[in-house]
């Protein structure tokens, strides 16, 4: 167990060192450096300025020494500088990765509040009507585009009925009103992105609850405790339910990096201030010191989600086991 | 034992009340095309769906020929007529109007000095010789123009006729932002979206199957290797590292600028199609490695071994078409994501860009025009929908076909 651990963080770790050195490969081929960006509003500036400048942020050297500086750096606890924000980037990241936690947590709670009982509903009951409903549903909800369900959305709830608000985080230059008052404003504006990103999530975890309640409902175990006389949900629930939980830990973590790609979509259409958006917004405005400290936050939490579900599996099935 | 002769006696019932003709029916070996065939009818929303992905297919290859049917240029812009109401008529603007009376002027010398000279006579418009033609068509409708051109019965004006014509567009589905036609764009759209999305499943189906039966036929290090990778990509956030590789200049690469493979106007598309494979033949590679697993100790392979059939062959001749099933399914799966995949990126700016239009990129301005065109925001995205959960009902619908396991509903 404590090998199979060690090898699987090792394992990721090395996954994250060689992605995030592709991304930094990868940004140094997006179109312009940071000097062309300062050369491009300054037409006094001269060719060895340009040249001294370029040495100055090291730009003149190889791909893979920069990266190495870079990681020195980072390993030293200095992440850089914010050239769009003009703030240290530790400053930027702390609040936008709570915002973000706060969006995927509540969705994913939301999609699981509902998915599960739709999944077992329909998997008791196979091939009836409300099977039926419930297959249509979770088959739309996995095509659906999410930003465009959330340009939707906003149409519907925003501008045709002015219920809520259109995006944002909070209500910008609201006096501090106490911590229940803000808690509130903060969920008024989390509800549209949370209903956009958890629509995709449902229709996934309900169509996996579903096929693996039947698989657990055809057990022989099943019968026996039917046989048993047990009652109907003490079955459901006890027996059948806790054996289809397992293929369900499986795709909630990998559910996680999904849910982060949606989260980036959806962060950009509500104008949300997470990570998402700031992975977004700092490639596309060329700041590489952000996008890559906000990549490599991203995918190692992606990366790490999936290592707490192996460890995991362990624990939700004693019959597994690691060699 | 008992239970077998109860089995048998009720075939023999069932045996004599069927007519000479029904049992030849039966017993007629049925081809495995056509088992799968009846079994998919079944599934009547994956015959839905197949029907309409037979319908988008339809319009992606026509497209040039519904542009010509309806007679409507796909870039033509026209900022007087931005986002009209679907089913509007549009007129062309007074410019357009003007140089195309010009044009006519130039091109017939002769014709416009009759025509000219006719419209004064009969009074239609007052005013000098010169300006005739061109005070005729800015101040009435064209259809009140044409009347009148026809009233005058000069022969060579049919050039003028086609484009006072062309003046008055219907449009379908109204217009976007620069005022140009949205029904031709989204058929246009369909072609880009629905070629790379099928282009990005066929070509990650072939990289799975070679990685897939690489990693699966030979096992041990090179499984490994194969697998770890396959894995690691399996687990990215997608999104994030296809905005990277989306913000990635081509020009930057030296072979690829000097192979001028690459022009501005698809740059885009190969770069989408190239990214989009990167990231989805791990599902294939996965499938195809699971079932040359298990074939690989089967017997028909040792015999294929003993008769002396090298590696290569064994893999094409023997394996493939044990694993190609599986993947028709998960090819269908795959284009559905892809559409999704290039709509998202082509939406944040990233993927095809205009003016080729995408339903996703039809949809990037959306956003901001939810106040003066919802319409706009609203069709690309039914559009993507109703493709994408097309060919999931239809990869459900061929998985419950071709698996015999399947759960039947």
């Amino acid at each position: 167990m404590t090998t199979f651990i060690t090898r699987r963080i090792l394992q990721t770790l090395a996954v994250i060192v060689i992605l995030s050195y592709v991304c930094y490969y990868l940004m140094s081929l997006m179109p312009g450096d940071p000097v062309d960006m300062m050369v491009a509003s300054n037409p006094k500036i001269t060719a060895e300025d340009v040249q001294r400048l370029k040495a100055l942020y090291g730009l003149d050297q190889p791909v893979y020494k920069r990266f190495g500086n870079w990681v020195g750096s980072i390993s030293q606890g200095d992440l850089g500088y914010s050239r769009t924000y003009r703030v240290p980037v530790q400053e930027l990241m702390g609040p936008r990765l709570w915002n973000t936690f706060i969006l995927s947590i509540a969705s994913l709670t939301l999609s699981l509040l509902i998915a599960i009982p739709l999944g077992v509903i329909s998997a008791l009951k196979p091939g009836s009507r409300t099977d039926y409903v419930v297959n249509l549903f979770s088959f739309a909800g996995i095509s659906i585009p999410s930003f465009w369900l959330a340009i939707v959305l906003i149409i519907i709830f925003a501008v045709k009925i002015p219920l809520l608000p259109a995006g944002g985080t909070q209500t910008i230059g609201g006096e501090p009103l106490g911590f229940w008052a803000d808690l509130a404003d903060r969920s008024v504006y989390l509800v549209l992105p949370v209903l956009s990103l958890s629509i995709q999530q449902i229709g996934r975890f309900s169509r996996f609850t579903r096929s693996a309640m039947l698989e657990a409902m055809r057990n022989d175990f099943i019968r026996t405790a039917r046989a048993k006389g047990l009652s109907r949900s003490r079955v459901i629930w006890k027996h059948a339910f806790r054996n289809a939980l397992i293929p369900l830990i499986t795709i909630l973590a990998l559910s996680f990096s999904g849910l982060f790609s949606g989260a980036i979509l959806t962060e950009t259409v509500f104008a949300y201030q997470g990570v998402g958006k700031l992975v977004y917004d700092s490639i596309i405005q060329n700041d590489y010191n952000v996008a890559m400290i906000s990549f490599v936050i991203s995918v190692s939490m992606v990366l790490l989600m999936n290592l707490v579900a192996d460890i995991a599996y362990g624990f939700a099935d004693p019959r597994i086991s690691y060699q | 034992m008992s239970s077998n002769e109860i089995v048998m006696t009720n075939i023999e019932l069932d045996e004599n009340s069927l007519s000479a003709k029904d049992r030849a029916e039966i017993e007629k070996a049925q081809p495995m095309w056509k088992m799968v065939l009846t079994q998919f009818m079944d599934h009547k929303l994956a015959v839905a769906g197949a029907v309409i992905i037979a319908i988008f297919m339809f319009i992606s290859i026509f497209a040039n020929q519904i542009q010509s049917i309806t007679g409507i240029d796909p870039d033509a812009q026209n900022v007087s007529n931005r986002y009209l109401s679907p089913w509007t008529t549009a007129l062309a603007g007074p410019d357009v109007r003007e140089t195309a009376v010009e044009r006519f002027i130039m091109n017939n010398p002769e014709a416009s000095d009759k025509v000219q000279k006719a419209l004064i006579e009969k009074g239609l418009v007052a005013v000098a010789e010169a300006d005739a033609i061109y005070e005729l068509v800015a101040t009435k409708e064209p259809a009140a123009v044409l009347a009148d051109l026809k009233s005058l019965d000069i022969p060579d004006t049919k050039n003028l006729i086609t484009s006072v014509k062309d003046f008055e567009t219907f449009h379908f589905l109204g217009t976007d932002e620069l005022g140009r036609d949205v029904f031709i764009r989204l058929v246009y759209g369909t072609r880009v979206s629905m070629g790379v999305g099928v282009l990005v499943a066929i070509a990650s189906a072939l990289i799975g199957l070679l990685i897939g039966s690489i990693a699966g036929f030979y096992g041990g290090w090179i499984d490994t290797v194969l697998m770890r990778i396959t894995d690691a990509l399996l687990s990215l956030p997608t999104i994030p590292v296809l905005i990277v590789m989306a913000a990635v200049d081509l020009s930057k690469f030296e072979w690829i600028r000097e192979s001028k493979l690459i022009t501005p106007s698809n740059e885009s598309i190969i770069k989408m199609v190239i990214i989009l494979c990167i990231f989805s033949w791990m599902t294939v590679a996965r499938l195809v490695r699971g079932s040359i697993l298990s074939i690989r100790e089967r017997e028909f392979v040792l015999a294929a071994r003993t008769l002396g059939a090298g590696d290569g062959t064994i893999i094409v001749r023997h394996m493939f078409p044990n694993v190609i099933a599986p993947m028709l399914v998960s090819i269908t799966l795959g284009v559905g994501e892809s559409i999704l995949f290039e709509a998202a990126l082509s939406f944040l700016g990233l993927g095809i860009q205009p003016p080729t239009p995408s339903w996703g990129n039809m949809l990037n301005n959306a956003q901001e025009l939810i106040y003066q065109a919802p319409f706009l925001a609203i069709l690309p995205g039914i559009l993507i929908l109703l493709t994408t959960i097309s060919f999931n009902y239809l990869g459900d619908g061929l998985q419950d076909a071709i698996d015999p396991k399947a759960i039947r509903r």
